[in-house]
């Protein structure tokens, strides 16, 4: 059903490069993986979609689940980050939220919920 | 993005490649999503979307601040760098280690990435660096190279609407904002525009200092390619 499997799972992770760009900004990265595909539907395709293209990645990327969130000034307040740290921001229901754009790197998805509604990033 | 179908909540993570563009499924259904318009591509969830899309801005901490003093943040348990020091257990250190300011520009595109490819777009270079902005009616990718050519901010037309196009000087990232001016100038680290108004840490100011609401289109940081297969027939800036 797919037509490329990546390899070996062998130093995946380090070879990312920075800043996804939502993806689109990540095609450099040369990672190899574990062989194992992504289970995949019978279809439908949405018109234009060739499946044959699709590569699956074995799922090493691992969406962050937001179960809490706290204040950017008390983070910046303890060290836990700087003035010059990269950031993600968006809005969620409940106002303005960031995520670091290093831990994005990996996750790519983030997922929680916030003032009664459910959100997603994708970077 | 919206993680929810018919009311019900879906969980997503990145499965894959489709045109070099990770690729989402959802866990429920097994249907594979593309990560930037949230449209469903494969799988009996075909016709759904995940909109409204909403924006993922770049910037640093200090402007996240600027923007709004109450801005949250989530911290996962992975390994993360911040004033020099390493943060977080898991995993290995981001980008192997090395520390990089901004995607390169001068990248080639993975063997694996390649073959997910689908028909390209010869009017730009394929690694080509640029902020793309779309609408229902427009979908238009400004070349890094065309904001810098235009001084770093200039001011365009998005489907009738005035828009600002710059590069946040403090990430180098480019970025669009619905004004309401007809020139731009960056002079020192702020956009300065004709109607006295002012962008300072991403944050716009009316010309007596006062915060102003800010309305910004769709838009992502990315690749020629990563855009152009997304939207194809898209406009480009300056062509």
């Amino acid at each position: 059903m797919r037509k490329a499997s990546f390899g070996q799972f062998s130093k995946a992770l380090g070879m990312l490069l920075v800043l996804a760009g939502v993806g689109a900004i990540c095609a450099a990265v040369s990672f190899a993986q574990a062989n194992v595909s992504a289970q995949l539907p019978n279809g439908p395709a949405k018109l234009g979609f060739d499946i044959q293209r699709f590569s699956s990645n074995s799922g090493i990327f691992k969406t962050f689940s937001v179960e809490q969130t706290e204040p950017l000034q008390k983070v910046l307040k303890d060290g836990r980050v700087a003035e010059d740290t990269p950031v993600l921001v968006t809005v969620t229901a409940a106002g303005n939220f960031a995520l670091l754009t290093d831990q994005m790197v990996f996750h790519h998805l983030a997922q929680g919920h916030a003032g009664g509604k459910d959100w997603m990033a994708a970077f | 993005m919206v993680p929810d179908i018919d009311g019900q909540l879906h969980h997503f993570t990145n499965v894959g490649l489709y045109d070099g563009l990770f690729v989402m499924q959802d866990s429920e259904t097994k249907t594979l999503w593309n990560h930037i318009t949230g449209e469903a591509l494969y799988g009996p969830l075909v016709g759904h979307n995940l909109g409204p899309v909403g924006n993922l801005l770049q910037m640093n901490v200090k402007q996240a601040l600027a923007m709004d003093p109450k801005m949250q943040i989530a911290i996962s348990d992975r390994i993360y760098f911040a004033g020099g020091r390493q943060f977080g257990s898991a995993g290995g250190p981001p980008n192997g280690g090395t520390r990089q300011h901004g995607p390169n520009p001068n990248a080639e595109m993975g063997d694996r990435f390649v073959p997910t490819l689908g028909k390209e777009d010869q009017r730009r270079p394929r690694m080509e660096l640029g902020l793309g902005v779309w609408t229902s009616a427009t979908h238009r990718y400004y070349p890094m190279e065309r904001i810098r050519e235009r001084g770093q901010a200039f001011i365009d037309q998005l489907d009738g609407r005035k828009v600002l196009i710059y590069v946040n000087s403090d990430t180098n990232t480019p970025a669009a904002l619905f004004i309401n001016a007809s020139t731009a100038k960056i002079q020192d680290v702020e956009i300065r525009l004709d109607n006295g108004a002012v962008v300072r840490d991403g944050v716009l100011f009316d010309r007596g200092g006062k915060r102003q609401a800010m309305e910004r289109p769709q838009q992502v940081f990315s690749r020629w390619y990563g855009f152009a297969l997304t939207f194809p027939g898209c406009k480009v800036f300056g062509e």
